[in-house]
């Protein structure tokens, strides 16, 4: 316990000062400058915070989130089908199902840039022999698919995860349930929404409030697909946290920004704790 | 391996609709189909690190898929770069780090499975929220406190944050099995003359092993895949890890995707090995951890 509260307590802390003071990588801590409030004042009157702000809830973290759950629900459903389960498949089938979450997330953004590829990607290899498009399209490289193209790859690897969950969820439904809405005959679509939906709300809350956490803390798939390119185009809160510190040698300003992901991030840890707390482990 | 959760076994009652139908392929076929799609960047992955230099350099198509597979990307690879040692790096700091938290993990969890201690909820609480701890906001703060513990550019003090970032996830995984674990065993072992730690290391967690590996392989694929304290704290090319020396591929053999594919089949051979192995464990700890009973 010690070792947490030494490893967590005191960086939060050292953060918050070093919020305040001037410093570059290359300095000893002893040579930082107080400089007030300077860096708060430059992270929020520069136009790249708003951008990266915009972009860490909407492109990133909510339309990912969004279309995990989504996707997460038909997948999970089809997997638990008993068509699956009659046939003994259910097992390779959930394999397959999780195979993308087994590759590292650098491994897997290596795998997607190759196959994005504006010359040589099997992507665009595909789309020009087809027809369909004359030359490739360079999918990291304009502004107009590059959200698509990273907003794939984090969906990608991390929908096996939810996945996972809403299986659980699932099973957790007692089958007495889909009797009775059977005998109400009740259609496929009415047991989904008035069976499934509403047993799985508090694990669909949970799902929701854990990506969204991870989602908006990430850093990997920007700055290893884009590094914030084209320009800044896609920089997120993460990223330029990163490169306040550790590009533009501003420590003080990276710490401004982790600062304020922090009190946001506090926010939404609240709530979860809240919905979690009175666990039977507990 | 086959089935991670168990359904209900009121599910497997034998039901008239229970019989195989050749209609299902309308179920089954598609699904396989997108199975194949979501499985297909990681056989394209695999595929190309097989194929021959000359055949990328136009970009692969789907056609040639298994014309003249061999280990030549393999082979340039470990001979153009020092990924050997990234491997030796990448293993050292993990199992270290793994072992350190397991250890940790072990004697916390049992703490709090076996003593009902005033501020024990508390700090359970704690234990879950420091999963939620952005820990790229930590990246600043640690940096500097190791700048000036001189502990950048070292394995101790990549293996330090490691431990920090595992330690809460394992003591909640590790306190769901010692849960499990009767406490008559710690009874008999005190009348056996044990102390409390010679009680869990001897006698509760030789019981507990299952537990221990699942934690253990959740803990080292977590240190494994990790990239971005490991890239800024290891700046030393002679320090890189796995992950790290994947990256710095992306742009010094930007045009030989061969060579790129075959540091990241070989970065994710560990993870898809131990995740097999815990599968099915891991789908019930997640599950247990996310819905309430």
């Amino acid at each position: 316990m010690a070792i947490i509260a030494v490893l967590f307590l005191f960086p939060a802390v050292y953060n918050l000062v070093l919020s305040f003071q001037q410093l570059t990588p290359y300095q000893s801590p002893a040579e930082a400058v107080w400089v007030g409030l300077r860096n708060f004042v430059s992270v929020f009157t520069s136009p790249q915070t708003a951008t990266a702000a915009i972009n860490t809830a909407l492109p990133f973290t909510f339309a990912t989130v969004a279309a995990r759950v989504v996707l997460g629900l038909g997948l999970a459903q089809l997997l638990q089908s008993r068509t699956l389960a009659r046939w003994r498949l259910r097992g390779l089938a959930r394999t397959l199902a999780l195979l993308p979450w087994m590759i590292p997330p650098v491994a897997a953004v290596a795998s997607w840039r190759w196959m994005l590829n504006a010359n040589t990607g099997v992507i665009n290899q595909i789309l020009t022999s087809t027809g369909l498009v004359d030359s490739g399209i360079p999918f990291l490289a304009q502004t107009s698919t590059v959200w698509w193209a990273i907003d794939t790859i984090l969906v990608w690897r991390e929908l096996p995860f939810v996945v996972i969950v809403i299986m659980a969820g699932l099973q957790a439904i007692p089958q007495e349930q889909y009797e009775a809405a059977e005998l109400d005959s009740a259609n496929r679509w009415q047991r989904f929404r008035y069976v499934t939906l509403p047993n799985l709300r508090p694990v669909l809350l949970v799902v929701v409030l854990i990506t969204t956490i991870q989602t908006f803390n990430n850093f990997v798939y920007v700055w290893l697909t884009t590094g914030g390119g084209p320009g800044n185009y896609t920089q997120v809160l993460a990223t330029q946290l990163y490169s306040a510190a550790f590009i533009d040698n501003n420590l003080g300003q990276g710490a401004a920004i982790g600062l304020i992901m922090s009190i946001v991030m506090l926010i939404f840890a609240l709530v979860y704790l809240r919905i979690t707390s009175g666990k039977e482990n507990l | 391996m086959s089935s991670g959760i168990q359904a209900p076994s009121h599910d497997y009652t034998f039901r008239a609709s229970d019989k195989r139908r050749p209609r299902d392929l309308l179920v089954i076929v598609p699904t396989f189909i997108l199975l194949l799609l979501l499985v297909f960047p990681v056989l394209w992955m695999v595929f190309t690190s097989l194929r021959p230099a000359s055949a990328l350099i136009g970009g692969t198509g789907l056609s040639e898929l298994f014309v003249d597979l061999g280990f030549d990307s393999y082979v340039r690879l470990f001979q153009g770069s020092d990924f050997a040692r990234f491997i030796g790096n990448s293993l050292l700091i993990s199992l270290v780090s793994t072992t350190c938290t397991l250890i940790l993990a072990s004697v916390a969890a049992y703490g709090f499975s076996r003593f009902r201690f005033r501020g024990r909820y508390p700090l359970l609480l704690v234990v879950l929220a420091t999963q939620l701890v952005p820990f790229v906001v930590l990246i600043t703060p640690v940096y500097l406190f190791f700048s000036t513990l001189g502990l950048l550019n070292t394995y101790f003090g990549l293996i330090i944050v490691y431990v920090a970032m595992t330690l809460p996830l394992a003591t909640y995984l590790m306190l769901g099995f010692l849960n499990t674990v009767p406490r008559m065993l710690d009874e008999a072992a005190r009348v056996d003359g044990c102390n409390t730690l010679q009680a869990i290391f001897r006698v509760i967690l030789p019981v507990a092993v299952p537990g221990l590996v699942s934690t253990g392989v959740t803990t080292f694929i977590a240190t494994w895949e990790e990239f971005l304290f490991a890239s800024v704290f290891l700046t030393d090319p002679n320090l890189k890890t796995v992950q790290v020396g994947l990256y710095g591929f992306f742009g010094e053999y930007a045009t030989d995707w061969g060579v790129i594919m075959a540091a990241a089949t070989i970065s994710a051979i560990p993870t898809i090995v131990l995740f097999s192995i815990i599968q099915r464990r891991l789908i019930t700890g997640v599950a247990a951890g996310s819905v309430k009973e």
